[in-house]
């Protein structure tokens, strides 16, 4: 009775490991492996190791996973907005793919992918400046002559890594860095100011 | 839009733990005061205070923690971990009065579960504020 008691415990948690490595939500994948971990703390005071027990509970479903809810809440999706060129304001799916086709596109785009950070390009309806002024868009993106202009705030530390990577890669990727103050209010400037 | 993305997903686990954090605290201390004679000690009751770090982190991220503070009193209290052995261990004094044993292990329980809380609450902090960049860390 007790060895089925185990096996079931054991079966439970390769369950809940497979769902945590399954689920689609990462918050979802957080809870999963509390769980597992809660499970593990029972079977060890089941086979009477009570101080690993405790401390199985407190890392593993106390300390992980609020940690891993912390992570989860500076993870967030970094928007690129694109402004339609002032002569033909057109914002159609032939002039994206005309963007996407460009090499400065594409360097963005490999730089997200490789620091696997989530990216999201939208269409700004806006005129320039109330775009800039708009704290939605981490970069915002607009077609010169030649080549494309990106707009970065001031203080975003992602954006200041993406341009140095931009510098190193040389002149020929069409693409033109400028800065602007971003005026926000104290509170929202702590909690952006890392990123 | 950013906003939106930070609040409006967290309103219930902001609830859920805002009503377990004072359970937390008190759950901390009693496995750090226990720890002697019952599973738990100053490492287990550490953790369970370094949790409340991060859980005071995800209902209101606002940086006014001094987190200097916070690495200077843990350094106190590690310096305190090699001290009071070295103190009561090696001078004999706890050999002269046996009946002391259990006061020194409930110290050092405390002394370890505080070191331990901070230490980690300290690196949890500068993670989520400061991404590990900027001041190195050593203890």
């Amino acid at each position: 009775m007790n060895d089925m008691i185990d096996s079931a415990i054991l079966l439970t948690m390769c369950i809940f490991a497979l769902l945590a490595i399954q689920a689609r939500l990462l918050r979802n994948a957080i809870i999963h492996l509390a769980v597992l971990s809660v499970l593990a703390a029972f079977l060890y005071m089941r086979i009477a190791a009570p101080e690993l027990a405790i401390a199985e509970a407190v890392i593993g479903s106390g300390l992980v996973t609020l940690l891993y809810l912390a992570a989860l809440k500076r993870n967030r999706v970094y928007t690129i907005g694109v402004v339609g060129d002032q002569n033909a304001r057109h914002l159609a799916d032939p002039y994206m793919h005309h963007l996407m086709r460009t090499h400065a596109l594409r360097e963005i785009r490999e730089f997200f992918l490789i620091r696997e950070y989530q990216l999201q390009i939208v269409f700004v309806p806006e005129a320039l400046d109330e775009a800039l002024r708009n704290d939605a868009y981490d970069l915002i993106l607009q077609e010169d002559d030649s080549d494309i202009v990106a707009y970065t705030d001031d203080e975003s530390y992602i954006m200041m890594e993406l341009e140095m990577l931009i510098q190193m890669r040389g002149a020929h990727s069409g693409l033109r860095f400028e800065r602007y103050q971003q005026a926000t209010p104290e509170m929202e400037r702590i909690d952006t100011a890392g990123i | 839009m950013k906003n939106e993305t930070i609040t409006a997903d967290s309103i219930i686990l902001q609830l859920a733990i805002g009503l377990l954090f004072p359970f937390m605290l008190l759950f901390g201390f009693y496995i750090i005061l226990n720890g002697h004679y019952t599973p738990g000690g100053g490492f287990q009751g550490g953790g369970i205070l370094a949790s409340l770090f991060i859980a005071r982190y995800i209902i209101f991220p606002v940086e006014d923690t001094d987190s200097e503070m916070l690495h200077t009193i843990q350094r106190i209290f590690l310096s305190a971990i090699l001290l009071v052995p070295l103190c009561l261990l090696f001078t004999g004094v706890l050999a002269q009065y046996p009946n002391m044993q259990k006061h020194y292990l409930t110290l050092m329980d405390i002394l370890i579960g505080v070191q331990v809380g901070f230490g980690l609450g300290v690196a949890v902090l500068r993670f989520a504020f400061f991404q590990g960049s900027g001041q190195t860390w050593h203890l």
